[in-house]
């Protein structure tokens, strides 16, 4: 890592790695950074209610809560403070800001003016200005990333081009090497009866089944599916191993793996339905699904909805027993809380 | 020369001598200036806020960011961001924790001007538009803001009636860099054959009747503004479209040497607007393309004459037509029918000969 100014075009998911180094998507950069935050001391987690976070933010960047975007929320597992990737202004000339919320549950702002990080180019990034002949104009491709992810020393980030239909799933290792390093795999989802197609992935979250590293991931046409890591290798095709259809309406926003009284469970934040807690105790022996899911239904692995959780947009975990949410109200306000784990 | 407008400023005087006011310099940055101290005083004795227009709210607001300066009798504040129209800006200073507060506001003007942006265009451009289509590109004559933006954009059927979450809703929103060009993905559980959205409420769009694509005009564009207008894009459905395109199908007519006549490649049916402009080149010759004809043709006009003899059209796999079907590989494969696989080529290539 280097010292130095980090400039970002724009910050989307944000997701703590080891020792505080919080790995922020720049898509307008088509870039990941990863910024020593220095906040190494271990802390334990409080409870938390700050109302009206976005005015509160709003308030310190001078700017009013409608000009204020969250985008992600990611708390840091050693000081359990919780970081959020803002963006004042909605326009293309908006400013990226890094926020982190005191004990207190004051907003400050993380300087990026002098920090350790380092920076790793997406590979095949688009090319601003000029691409190929007989097209002058900005080229107008981008690739999205829609969700980011840590696991032991690989970073994973899910894209989604606003041009091609399709997705790409990347592990890079980290500490970053060399440009255009990592592997990028195309997802498909092979279990729709007997067609198989690309399937971008909403969010995704890194997962042990045994000693085996996986993924937990929603696709963007609701099932939740299951692979090994192991077979992201350069140019591979893989057809995730679908575990539970959640159903109709659901919009898969965030997702984390927890464990409470030695089970594990997974915890999915959706748009619609409250949120959904699922046991994955049984993922190894889960069979996929193989024929499309009627009525309404659920299939495959248990889940419960908890209709409490209403009105989630962003989801972390605190610690073992609580989780850390961004809660929508009334009126778009929004409050930033510790709810304990179902 | 250095000119300070004195804006708007009102004062609770607390000790007559010292004034607390918004100037703004030749730079137009408005700066708090406390005047008329006696003595040093901390930063923290100035502390401004970004009012939210909402007083429980407000009275929590930490104070805004800003660089404090001090000279002789004097204490600046100069905000870090540049002040934002409409929002009301309160200077709060206190010689000492107990005295009197002294406050100014400031409030720049909201911009009083009409609403100009539109939506310029939406492709495809054609009215039928087949059942499994995978997305539109909606187009802005101005860029747009971000933020909740599915709430304007609607699909109605033809009874006027809303239908239910017909797009992928996705929070990073995508966007083009100038922010003129939204993609607008139809929810891909709409379209898959075999996946619970599509075997429960069915597909988006339904084959025989008619839909309009709907954008309100309470959509803000990049400025703050609503919409000029709302928009209405309404078309018919045909039916699914499983074909893979095929370039050997593609007519091409082809100018003579010696000329900047523009090469002709008709489709027999239309191609994303985005990736036919993209993806499609005249290997070695340099030059600027368009896509006509509701994305049925592709033109491009040589930046030098024409040379004659053969030339090589090249088109990459991953082009898609309106269902997102690529060249060699259909957008869903059956897996239980023979069908054409994957084309390891990252491009195919078709030849034409320039005549003198």
């Amino acid at each position: 890592m280097k010292e130095g100014k980090l400039e970002l075009k724009s910050a989307g998911p944000i997701t703590f790695g080891p020792e505080g180094i919080l790995f922020i998507a720049d898509t307008k950069s088509a870039a990941i950074a990863a910024v020593a935050t220095d906040d190494t001391k271990a802390g334990s987690a409080k409870p938390t209610k700050v109302e009206g976070i976005n005015q509160k933010i709003a308030g310190l960047l001078g700017s009013s809560a409608d000009q204020v975007l969250i985008d992600d929320m990611a708390v840091n597992p050693v000081s359990r403070n919780t970081y959020l990737a803002v963006s004042r202004g909605r326009g293309a000339d908006a400013t990226p800001v890094l926020i982190r919320v005191k004990a207190d549950g004051t907003p400050e702002v993380v300087s990026l003016d002098k920090v350790k990080f380092s920076r790793a180019e997406l590979p095949d990034a688009p090319t601003d200005g000029v691409v190929g002949q007989g097209n002058r104009q900005s080229n107008p491709r981008r690739e999205s990333i829609t969700d980011i992810g840590f696991l032991e020393d690989r970073l994973l980030i899910a894209g989604l081009s606003n041009e091609e239909f399709g997705s790409t799933l990347r592990a890079i290792p980290f500490p970053f090497k060399t440009v255009a390093n990592g592997t990028s795999v195309e997802i498909y989802h092979g279990a729709h009866g007997r067609f198989e197609t690309r399937s971008p992935v909403r969010t995704f979250v890194p997962f042990k089944v045994g000693n085996e590293p996986h993924l937990l991931a929603a696709y963007t046409c609701t099932p939740l599916v299951q692979f090994p890591l192991s077979q992201i290798k350069p140019g591979a095709k893989i057809k995730g191993k679908t575990i539970a259809e959640l159903g109709n309406r659901n919009r898969p926003l965030d997702m984390i793996v927890y464990q409470k009284d030695g089970k594990d469970y997974l915890l999915l934040a959706n748009n619609s339905r409250g949120i959904m807690k699922i046991s994955t105790d049984q993922i190894e022996q889960s069979a996929s699904i193989e024929e499309p899911v009627r009525d309404g239904g659920k299939k495959g692995l248990a889940y419960e909805t908890i209709e409490s959780w209403k009105g989630i947009d962003q989801l972390d975990r605190l610690d073992n027993q609580n989780a850390m949410v961004l809660r929508r109200g009334e009126g778009g306000a929004l409050s930033l809380e510790s709810l304990a784990l179902p | 020369m250095i000119r300070i407008f004195l804006i708007f400023a009102w004062a609770i005087v607390a000790r007559a001598e010292i004034t607390v006011r918004w100037v703004t310099s030749e730079t137009n940055k408005p700066v708090v200036v406390v005047s008329g101290l006696s003595q040093r005083v901390a930063h923290e004795a100035l502390l401004v806020y970004a009012d939210q227009g909402d007083l429980k709210a407000d009275m929590s607001l930490p104070p805004m960011l800003g660089r404090y300066r001090t000279e002789p009798g004097r204490l600046y504040f100069e905000p870090r961001f540049p002040l934002e129209r409409g929002v009301n800006y309160r200077a709060v200073f206190r010689a000492s924790p107990k005295a009197l507060a002294i406050i100014a506001s400031f409030k720049l003007p909201l911009e009083s001007a009409e609403p100009t942006t539109v939506v310029a265009h939406v492709y495809p451009s054609a009215d039928v538009l087949p059942e499994n289509l995978l997305k539109f590109y909606v187009h802005f004559s101005a860029p747009m803001s971000r933020g909740r933006i599915y709430e304007h954009i609607h699909l109605l059927d033809e009874r006027g009636k809303e239908v239910e979450l017909p797009f992928l809703e996705i929070d990073e929103e995508l966007w083009d860099g100038a922010m003129k060009r939204l993609t607008l993905f139809i929810d891909p559980g709409r379209i898959k054959r075999g996946v619970q959205p599509l075997e429960e409420i069915g597909p988006a769009l339904e084959e025989g009747k008619q839909f309009t694509l709907m954008i309100d005009e309470g959509w803000r564009d990049g400025a703050g503004r609503a919409l000029k207008e709302s928009f209405r894009k309404t078309f018919k459905v045909g039916p699914p479209d499983r074909e893979p395109p095929d370039p050997a199908q593609w007519k091409i007519t082809v100018p003579r040497a010696g000329t900047r006549e523009a090469l002709r490649v008709a489709f027999p049916k239309a191609m994303d607007h985005a990736l036919a402009l993209r993806m499609i080149r005249v290997a070695n010759v340099e030059g600027a393309a368009a896509v006509e004809d509701e994305e049925k043709l592709w033109k491009f006009v040589p930046s030098t004459e024409w040379r004659a003899g053969s030339h090589k059209l090249q088109v990459q796999t991953t082009i898609e037509d309106l269902a997102g079907n690529n060249i060699g590989k259909p957008f869903e494969v059956d897996v239980f029918e023979t069908v054409q696989r994957r084309i390891t080529n990252a491009t195919v290539e078709v030849t034409f000969v320039i005549r003198e």
